[in-house]
This record gives structure tokens, sequence and C-alpha cells, in this order.
């Protein structure tokens, strides 16, 4: 029968294959727009933010490319899914990098992807920037090539007691985490800001694939605390909430906003369980110009971290390009922080920027997530938080600070 | 484009060699086993941790690796001699969670979930395209190798009487054959195999961490034996460069298509793996290069 693979029409086929492969790049070999890569969680565990975040970064290259474009030539943005695997990252890394020739790649989300492409991007003079938390990402030897907008857990861990503190008056906080790669750092920060005050906490690790979370309830509330820090993401805080709640947990609950917000209180279902939860954040003043756009283009009332930082990434990468007048992943590396920092005329987006670059004058960016002022390691200096409660089953802001 | 092309072709030939240790495991011995990345991250994390704390020089460690695998293959196949089928596809499922957990929480020993960065490389990165040249042909020799070696060993008495094992274990005992040792050997040979595979890309990519070690991996080897065809090394070789190929392919026929956003094409991706995947089973239930019934040698009578 015609269906039989025999190994002549085998060859041809693959031969097709690999023709069809080859061939984009041939498409693509004349000098035509400036590419950057995003290699954001389409699908997988991250897949609740990676598909905004692609799009966010898609929405400002359109911005400047109807602006007139960057250095005469239009923006492309290649958008590649990480899956949430470091394995399957490194893939799409590869991909962007040797078959697009991207000159940036932004985005990247979970801490194991990141630490698993960075050596390419240093290797290949891409620039990479990562939301990324965990402290031994920008302790890589990566030279420059890397910056994070994601507040590192040296502040984050200061910042969680401080506030746990503030809000229970009492001085014993139980800390729940995942195992991923910033729970002991950040719980050794959290702690010593309660060691400060004479206070006693305890750190326990659970499993964030268990659907039940009794036992892990059961041992905080022997702990007798008057406050618990959950710090897991979204599908395990759901589970720990209101195993918390049925174990009749009285206290106080603080935890990071991306796992407690609109989304958490739709998703346990029980009002009363999530009711006075308290969410923080890295923050932008709200209302900062940059905010107010992503919220606008993801279509959020108060958009996520995640997408806010990618924000960043896309406008600086464009102006520091603008800065050196070369399109290509050193010029990004190289001037990065002459349009982050330093003082300047304030500028919070791309078309601005491009604008005020362009008249000669100095610029600073102030973005979305936050000033987007970068240390030498690629860690940014300085973040607000953002403090909000559950109030009635809807997220109501306390306090930015 | 030639560097991607070359860093395809090395991760395919690392899958091959999963795919190999899934042939011997399940293809010839059937014993489902759904903890292949399980062996993969040991042999990942005995040979990064031998040869980037231990000092050791690399073919040491890999060394290491592959005995390692042999140990925990036996151990896992000593702890489940009375299940087949769906229990033991179950427990090695778990073996391989095990594994996971224990190297993202036993933070003294594997280093967490921070993982190892920096791992060495088997020759030197600095020589750019000529790291991945080499690394290409190491990784494609040692599959071959492996491919002939599996290969070998099931045209041979001993992988005769490993199919009469698969086919009826009560068969096989009655016949004589020591059903027991039969199984343990396939199982630690093909566990070692996939932690040869796994300290390999380990040294290739110079990082090990518990998350790269997810269940996908081993559907992906599954995926890539199913294709090829079940039972028949050739098959199953073949199989890990077509699923590589395959995946990558998605890429750019999701791209070709206009108007799709990132998340569809990432989606249009899957759908397409999980279409091929049907169309090969209704079209080819045997995979591309079905098992060969072994002739019975002619009568002499």
């Amino acid at each position: 029968m015609s269906l039989l693979i025999n190994r002549r029409r085998f060859m041809a086929g693959a031969a097709a294959g690999t023709a069809l492969m080859a061939s984009p790049a041939i498409l693509r070999a004349q000098a035509g727009p400036i590419r950057i890569g995003t290699l954001t969680p389409l699908t997988g565990s991250g897949g609740l933010y990676g598909p905004v975040m692609a799009n966010v970064v898609k929405a400002v290259a359109d911005e400047v490319n109807a602006a007139g474009g960057l250095l005469g030539r239009q923006v492309q943005i290649i958008s590649e899914d990480d899956q949430t695997n470091a394995e399957a990252g490194v893939r799409a890394a590869r991909k962007l990098i040797d078959v697009d020739k991207v000159n940036a790649i932004l985005g990247t989300w979970a801490s194991a992807v990141t630490t698993a492409v960075a050596p390419l991007c240093w290797e290949n003079k891409v620039f990479l920037f990562t939301v990324s938390g965990a402290d031994s990402i920008t302790q890589l030897p990566h030279n420059g090539w890397l910056a994070r907008t994601q507040p590192n857990t040296t502040l984050q861990g200061r910042k969680f007691a401080e506030f746990c503190l503030e809000v229970s008056g009492g001085k014993r906080a139980f800390f729940m985490m995942p195992q991923t790669p910033f729970t002991q750092s950040t719980f050794n920060n959290f702690k010593i800001a309660y060691d400060k005050v004479g206070g006693a906490t305890e750190l326990l690790i659970y499993d964030d694939k268990k659907p039940s979370l009794r036992t892990e309830v059961d041992q905080a509330m022997r702990y007798n605390a008057d406050c618990i820090f959950v710090g897991g993401y979204l599908t395990d805080t759901t589970v720990l909430l209101r195993d918390l709640f049925r174990a009749g947990f009285k206290g106080k609950i603080v935890g990071p906003g991306y796992s407690i917000n609109q989304k958490l209180v739709e998703s346990v279902g029980q009002p009363e369980a999530t009711e006075g939860a308290y969410g923080m954040l890295p923050s932008p003043q709200e209302g900062s110009n940059g905010w107010k756009k992503v919220a606008d283009l993801t279509k959020q009332a108060s958009p996520d971290p995640f997408s806010c930082q990618i924000y960043d990434h896309i406008n600086l990468a464009i102006m520091a390009m603008a800065q050196a007048r070369d399109a290509s992943g050193q010029a990004i590396r190289d001037n990065v922080r002459a349009v982050s920092q330093g003082g300047g005329e304030k500028v919070d987006n791309a078309v601005d920027g491009l604008k005020a670059i362009a008249a000669g004058r100095k610029v600073d960016y102030d973005g979305a997530s936050g000033p987007c002022d970068f240390t030498d390691l690629g860690d940014i200096t300085d973040v607000k938080f953002r403090y909000e409660q559950v109030k009635a089953g809807k997220m109501a802001l306390v306090r930015i600070a | 484009m030639v560097n991607y092309i070359i860093f395809i072709l090395v991760v395919a030939g690392v899958y091959a060699l999963l795919a190999q240790s899934l042939t011997l495991s399940w293809g010839l011995a059937g014993l489902v086993n759904l903890g292949l990345v399980g062996f993969f991250a040991i042999g990942a994390y005995a040979s990064a941790m031998t040869t980037k704390w231990g000092g050791w020089p690399i073919p040491l460690g890999l060394l290491a690796a592959t005995v390692l695998g042999l140990f925990t293959g036996f151990i896992v196949t000593i702890s489940t001699l009375r299940l087949r089928d769906d229990y033991l596809a179950i427990v090695t499922l778990g073996f391989a969670e095990v594994v996971r957990l224990v190297a993202s929480n036993e933070i003294w020993l594997t280093g967490g979930t921070d993982g190892i960065a920096g791992v060495p490389s088997i020759v030197p990165r600095a020589w750019g395209q000529g790291y991945h040249v080499t690394m290409l042909a190491i990784v494609s020799v040692l599959a071959i190798a492996t491919c002939a070696l599996v290969r070998h060993l099931a045209a041979s008495p001993w992988g005769r009487a490993l199919r009469a094992v698969r086919e009826d274990q009560v068969v096989a005992a009655v016949a004589g054959k020591p059903v027991i040792r039969l199984k343990a050997q396939a199982f630690s040979i093909a566990a070692a195999i996939a932690a040869l595979a796994g300290a390999i890309y380990g040294h290739y990519t110079s990082y090990v961490a518990p998350e790269i070690y997810q269940p996908l991996i081993t559907i992906y080897v599954f995926l890539a034996v199913t294709a090829g065809g079940v039972g028949r090394p050739a098959g199953a070789f073949l199989g890990a460069y077509l699923l590589i190929g395959f995946l990558e392919l998605t890429r750019f026929m999701a791209e070709i298509v206009p108007g799709v956003s990132p998340v569809q094409a990432a989606a249009t991706r899957e759908i397409l793996v999980g279409l091929a995947l049907i169309l090969l089973l209704r079209l080819k239930p045997n995979g591309i290069m079905p098992e060969r019934n072994q002739k019975a040698p002619p009568s002499t009578a």
C-alpha cells in the first residue's frame, strides 16, 4: 500500500524537513530589522504570566516602529517558549541566538531556566534581562551580560519581615515556603529582622505539588504564631490558605503579591479563608506612566509585576542601543546603565527616550517596575513595595512605600 | 544557524542514548520505566559533583555516573521484583520524583534548587564552534556505539531470553530462564545508559539543577521510542533524532503561520506534537521500524 514508508521515501522527507529548517535563515539573512527575543514561559507552571509578558514586549516594539523605529530600522520581536523547563529553555535560547540572531533575550522567569540560559548569552554576546529572583543568578560569572529587575532576596526577606512585625503586632512568625532557589536566603534575611527585635520565627519547607497541606498546617498551628508568611505560588497558596482556614488559624497571613491577589481570592472560593490576608510586591509608584501603560496593554486593573518588568526590559534595551548608535548585544551591555540611571531627563518609555537621545540629551529611565537603577552585578538598587489586603473579597491598597 | 543545528544534533544524540536505555528496559524486557529521568538526573549529578567539587578527571566522572546508574538500577529492580506493567510504571515514576525532591532539598549534598552551575566541560568551551563539533562527534559516536551494543544484546541468546520474559515470564521461568536475574540485568544496564546520557548532557550544558529533570523528558523519550519502533534499537535511535527534529521544526512551522500570537504558537506546537503521535500510531502502530521476529533456525531433521 502507499502508506508504507520505505527508506527512500523517508530520506526524501528528511531532506525536505532539513530544507524547511534551513530556509528561514536564508530569508532572514538580509540586513533588516533589529531582532530582540523574548523567552517567557508560555506553557508549564509559568504559563499564566508568559503570554502577557510576550504581548507587552510586542506592543512596545510596535509603538517604537510606528514612531520611526530604532536607528532607522524596525524592531522585530521573536517570542519563544521556555516551557518553564531548563532543557526546553536552552533549546529555545539556542534557536533565538543562532537562528534569529537576537541581540537580547528578555524575560526569563524561572530561576533554573535563567541559570541555564545565561552562559549561552554571555558566550554569544547576547544581553539577558531576567525577572528571576534567586540571589545566585547575579553571582554567576556573567561579566555584565545580565541584569534583572526583580529585587534579590536580601532586600525582599527584610521587607517581608518588617511588614509581618508591623501588621501582627506580635513577635512569633511561621514561615512556609516550597523549596526554591531563594527559599533559604529569603528566610535567612527574614530571620535577621525578627532576631533584631527579639522575636522568634521558624521555617517550614513544603512540597508545592501536594493536594493537601494539612500536616504542614498542623505544624504551623503548634508553633502558635501570630503571623504566618506564605511564600508559595498561586496554586499551592490556594491549598495552604484553605487548610489554614479549616484549621481555624486566627493570626495574620502575609505573602508575596504574585500569589496573594485577586486570582487567589477567586481560586480559593471561600471568602472567609482569604479575608484579611496581605499581599506585598515590589512596586513602582502606582500611577506612574509606565505602570499605567502596562495596565493598558495588559488590560489588567493592576498589572502583574512580571509584565511591568519586561516592559522595562524592552524599553531599556531599545534605548541602550540608540545611545550606542549600534544595534548589538555589546551596545546594550555597555550602555544599559547610561540610560537607566545617573540623572538626566526622566523618561518612562522608549519613544520619548529615543527622541531625547537623538537630541543629544542624557536620559534616566524610570519604568513600570521601579526606578530601574542597576548595581555593577546587575541587581536593582532600590525598589518600592506595594502592600494590599483582601477586604470583602477585593484587593484593597494599604500603601506603597 | 550552523551552531544551532549542531546543538540540536547533540541534544538529539543525548535523547538517542536515553531511547536506547528505554529500548532495553521497556522494549526488550517489558519493564515500563517511567523513572527514566531519575536515572538521567542521577548520572548528571554524580558526574557534576565528582568533577566540579571532587576535582576528578571527567572520564572518571562519567564512569562514576555509569556505575552509580547501574547500582541504583539494581536497587530499583530488587525493590520492585513483584511489580509489572502499571504498578511498575507508578513506582518508577515515584522514583524519579524522589530523586528530584532529594536533589532539591538535600542542599548540603546537591546544592539544592540553585543547582550546580559551571560544570566542567569535556573539551574546552573556548574552542567555540570547535567545542560543539567535538561534542557532537563524541555524543554521536557514543549513541551509535550504544545502539550497536543494545542490538548485539538483543540478538544474543540473552536477548532472546529477555524477550521471552517480556512476553510471558511464567513460561520463561518454566523453560528454565532466570527471570529475576534477567530483569535485574536489563534494568540495571538500561539505568546505566540513562545515567551516562545525563552525565554527558550535564557536562555539555554546564548546568545541573533539579528542575531540569521533569517527567516531560521521560515522556519525550517514550514518544521517540514509540515513533521509532518499540524493541528495535535502530528504531529508537532514529526515533530520537526524528523527535527532536520534529520538536524544533514545529517552532518554524508555527512562525510561518501569520497572525499567530506567541502563546497560540506555543499551543500549536503542542497540538502538532500530539497530532503527529496520533497519526503515527494510526498509520504505523508498531513505529517506523517495527521489531523484527528472529527466524527460527532451519530444521536440521
